[in-house]
C-alpha cells in the first residue's frame, strides 16, 4: 500500500526494501527503509499536529467557557430586570392598597359608592386592578367593587386569607376562584378602631403581568415566565409546559437573589437557566421567575468562529501532512539511495581485495604447479615414443591410451595455470596510440565467419570524436576478446552484438559490449568476475575468462560492471582512461 | 644441432632424448653460463631453445648474448606463460616461442622450419 501510493506520486523511486541486490544485505546501514519512512512521517506528523490539536482543544475550551459565562451572565441579567419589573408590579399595587388602607376609614370603604370611587381612581392611578372588595376578620366580604357579583363571599377558608392573617398582607399565586378567571390576589390587613382588622383586597387581571414579561422575551428560544414552587406554570411559556401545566425544567433552588445556571432540557439542548425568588418589600411571593435560553442561540457567533478554526485546523493538517510526506520521502530516498552506494562500494571494495588475494595466491600456485607439469608432460611423452618406437608395445593400445590420458591431463592443467597467471600478472603496460574502431574491427574478424554463419547482426557504434587512446594495445585487445567470445557464446541465432563506445567524462571513454542473449541470473552477477566461477558443464569451462578480463581491466586503471537481466541480454561497461599513463602518475 | 638450456634438469634431460628420438641432434646445458662458454668456445647450434626464467643468466639475456656470439643462431624460447602482445619485453625477439607444458609435435614442427630458412 505504502509503495503503491509512494510509486503513485513519483517521490520514492525506488521501493526500499524489494528493490534490494541480495549480495547488497550485509553492507546496509539500516535494514527496513520502508519502516523508517513509516516512522518519519509518524514521529513528524504527531510532532507537528500535536501541538496544534491541543492548541484548538484548548481554544475550544476557552471559548466555549468564555460564552458560558458571557450566556449565564445576560441570563441573569435579563432576570434581574424582569424580577425588578415583576417586582415593581406588585409593590406598586399593595402600596397602593397599603395607602388607602391606612388614608380611608373603615366606615368609608365599606360604603359602597366610595369603594367604587376609589377603585376607579386606582385604575386611573396604576390600571390593571379588576376589582377591589373589603372582608372582615371572620373572612366575610363586606363590599365589592367591580364588574362580578361577589357581595357576601366567605373567603375565610382561602389560602391568600389565611396568609394575609398571618403576614399583614398577600400576594396569591394565580387562580379562578369564585370568577373562573385567571387572576391574582394582593391583599392588606389593617385595624379597624375598634382593634379587629379587616383586610382590603384587590384582583389583578393577568394580562398587565403577561405583557410585561413578554417585553423581557428577546430572541429565538427565550423564554420568560412565571412558576409557583411547585413548578406549576403561573404565566406562559412558550417551550417549557407540559400537559398539565407544568414547567419541564426543574425549579431551581430558593435563592435570595437573581442567580443563573447550566443544564440541560428535557429535549437534551444545553441551556441557561436565571432565575429569582419574587419577594415585595412588604410580603413574600410564592412566585419564581425563570428566564430560559437555549445555549445555541447565544452561540451563533461562537460556531461560525468554531466553523472557523475548523477549516484553518483542516487546510494547515492537510499542507502540514503533505509536505510532512514529501519532505520525508525526498528524504528517505536519499538515504536509501545514499546507503546504497556505499555498500556497493564497500560490496566492490571487498571484492576487489578477494580477488586481489586469490590472484596472488593463484599466480603463486600456478608458477609453482608449471614446473612439475612440464616434467611429466615430458616425461609421459617420452614414455610413450618409447612405446611407439618399440616393437614389442607397438600393438598396446591400451597402455598409449593410458599415456594419452595422462598428456591430456597435463595439458587441462597447463591451461589452467596459463589462466592462473593470466589473471594475476602484473607486469609493465606497453602503451601505444590505439584508434578503437579499429582494434574492435580487428577482434570481431575473427568472429566474422561464426557470425554470418549463425545469422548474428555485428553492430559498432564508435563516434569518430572518440579521440585514440593510449593504453596496452594487448591487454585491451584480449579485454575485447574475451567480452566478445563470452557473447557469442550467450547469444543464440538471429541475436545481436553490439559495441559502442562514448566519452563519459574529458578523462575517460567508456566501451559498451551489449547482446541480446540469454542473459546473467542475478545471483550470479556478483560472482561473475571470480576465479573458477563457471556455469559450463566440468571440463568444458575453467571459469577463468572474466576473471582474467577483470585483472586487465584493472591494470589499464579502468572498470568493468555489468548489467544483465535474464532473457534481455547482457550488457559490460569498461570505463578506460584515455591516457593510463597519467592515471599511473595520478 | 639444438641448443637446449633449461635449470629444470630432468624436463630437459626429458625433452632432449624426445628429440633424439625424432632425429634432432640435442645439446643440453643446466646453465645460461655453461651453455654460452661452449658457443664462445666455438660450437655451432641451428638453432637454440631457451627456458626464459632461469637463475643467472634469464633466457632473453642469454639470447642476446648469444645472438652476438653467433649472428647465425635461431631461438625458440620457452615460457612458462605469456605471449608476444602482452608479456615481457624480449619474447618477441626470438623466432618462435612456445608455452610450457610443451606439445612435442609443435615444437619439433617449428625447429624444422627454422633449420630450413
Amino acid at each position: 500500500m505504502k509503495e503503491q501510493i509512494s510509486k503513485k506520486l513519483g517521490i520514492v523511486e525506488t521501493r526500499f526494501p524489494g528493490n534490494r541486490k541480495e549480495y547488497l544485505h550485509a553492507y546496509y546501514t539500516f535494514q527496513d527503509y520502508g519502516q523508517i519512512w513509516g516512522m518519519t512521517i509518524f514521529v513528524l506528523l504527531a510532532a507537528s499536529l500535536l501541538p496544534l490539536v491541543i492548541m484548538t482543544i484548548i481554544h475550544y475550551q476557552l471559548i466555549e467557557r468564555s460564552i458560558d459565562t458571557e450566556s449565564l451572565l445576560r441570563t441573569e441579567r435579563l432576570a434581574s430586570n424582569a424580577r425588578r419589573a415583576v417586582t415593581f408590579f406588585l409593590e406598586e399595587r399593595l402600596d397602593a392598597l397599603t395607602f388607602t388602607a391606612n388614608e380611608m376609614s373603615y366606615r368609608q370603604l365599606s360604603d359602597l359608592t366610595s369603594l367604587s370611587t376609589v377603585l376607579k381612581n386606582l385604575k386611573l392611578g396604576f390600571g390593571g386592578l379588576t376589582d377591589l372588595s373589603l372582608i372582615d376578620d371572620t373572612g366575610n366580604q363586606v363590599a365589592y367593587a367591580g364588574p362580578f357579583s361577589l357581595e357576601g363571599k366567605d373567603y375565610s377558608s382561602q389560602p391568600w386569607f389565611i396568609e394575609c392573617q398571618k403576614n399583614n398582607a398577600c400576594v396569591s399565586e394565580i387562580f379562578l376562584g369564585y370568577r373562573d378567571v385567571p387572576h391574582i390576589v394582593v391583599a392588606v390587613k389593617s385595624q379597624r378602631p375598634d382593634g379587629r382588622f379587616y383586610v382590603l383586597r384587590a384582583t389583578l387581571a393577568t394580562e398587565r403581568l403577561i405583557q410585561t414579561l413578554s417585553s423581557f422575551r428577546t430572541g429565538e428560544h427565550a423564554d420568560i415566565f412565571l412558576v409557583n414552587r411547585e413548578g406549576l406554570l403561573q404565566t406562559p411559556s412558550q417551550h417549557y409546559r407540559d400537559g398539565s401545566q407544568h414547567v419541564t425544567i426543574p425549579v431551581p433552588e430558593y435563592s435570595d437573589r437573581t442567580k443563573s445556571l447550566m443544564t440541560i432540557d428535557n429535549q437534551g439542548h444545553p441551556i441557561a437557566v436565571g432565575y429569582a425568588y419574587i419577594t415585595t418589600n412588604i410580603v413574600p411571593t410564592t412566585f419564581v421567575l425563570m428566564v430560559v435560553k437555549r445555549k445555541e442561540s447565544m452561540m451563533k457567533v461562537w460556531l461560525d468562529l468554531r466553523a472557523q478554526i475548523n477549516w484553518v485546523f483542516g487546510v494547515s493538517s492537510v499542507i502540514i501532512a503533505i509536505v510532512i510526506f514529501l519532505t520525508s520521502s525526498f528524504m528517505v530516498n536519499k538515504i536509501y539511495q545514499a546507503d546504497r552506494e556505499k555498500a556497493k562500494t564497500m560490496a566492490l571494495a571487498e571484492q576487489n581485495f578477494q580477488l586481489a588475494s586469490i590472484g596472488q595466491l593463484a599466480a603463486g600456485v600456478a608458477h609453482e604447479i608449471n614446473n612439475p607439469l612440464a616434467l611429466i608432460n615430458e616425461t609421459a611423452g617420452y614414455v610413450r615414443d618409447l612405446f611407439m618406437i618399440k616393437q614389442q608395445y607397438k600393438d598396446d593400445q591400451e597402455l598409449i591410451e593410458h599415456i594419452d590420458a595422462i598428456i591430456d591431463a597435463v595439458e587441462r592443467c597447463g591451461t589452467i595455470t596459463r589462466q592462473l597467471l593470466g589473471f594475476a600478472r602484473r607486469f609493465d603496460i606497453q602503451t601505444q596510440a590505439i584508434r578503437l574502431q579499429d582494434m574492435v574491427d580487428d577482434v570481431l574478424n575473427f568472429h566474422k565467419k561464426e557470425a554470418q554463419y549463425r545469422n548474428i547482426s555485428l553492430r559498432v557504434n564508435i563516434p569518430d570524436d572518440i579521440p585514440d587512446i593510449k593504453t596496452d594495445r594487448g591487454k585491451l585487445q584480449q579485454i575485447v576478446l574475451n567480452l566478445v567470445n563470452n557473447a557469442f557464446q550467450a547469444i543464440d541465432d538471429d541475436c545481436f552484438l553490439e559495441i559502442s563506445a562514448a566519452m563519459e567524462d574529458p578523462e575517460h571513454v567508456e566501451l559498451v559490449i551489449r547482446d541480446n542473449g540469454s542473459g546473467i541470473p542475478e545471483e550470479h552477477l556478483s560472482k561473475i568476475f571470480e576465479p573458477f566461477f563457471t556455469t559450463k558443464k566440468e571440463g568444458q569451462g575453467t571459469g577463468l575468462g572474466l576473471s582474467i578480463t577483470y585483472g586487465l581491466v584493472q591494470e589499464l586503471h579502468g572498470t568493468i560492471r555489468v548489467d544483465s537481466n535474464v532473457g534481455e541480454g547482457t550488457a559490460f561497461f569498461i570505463t578506460l582512461p584515455i591516457e593510463v599513463d597519467k592515471e599511473m602518475q595520478s | 644441432m639444438v641448443l637446449l638450456v633449461d635449470d629444470e634438469q630432468r624436463f630437459a634431460q626429458m625433452l632432449a632424448k624426445r628429440l633424439e628420438l625424432r632425429g634432432i641432434q640435442t645439446d643440453v646445458f643446466f646453465s645460461g653460463e655453461k651453455a654460452l662458454k661452449a658457443v664462445e668456445a666455438g660450437k655451432h647450434f641451428h638453432v637454440a631453445i631457451l627456458d626464459v626464467k632461469m637463475p643467472g643468466i634469464s633466457g632473453i639475456e642469454l639470447k642476446r648474448k648469444l645472438s652476438q656470439a653467433d649472428p647465425q643462431m635461431k631461438f625458440i624460447f620457452l615460457t612458462g606463460h605469456g605471449s608476444c602482445t602482452d608479456y615481457e619485453t624480449g619474447i618477441c625477439e626470438a623466432e618462435d616461442y612456445l608455452t610450457k607444458p610443451l606439445k612435442i609435435d609443435r615444437l619439433v614442427q617449428v625447429i624444422n622450419r627454422l633449420v630450413e630458412s
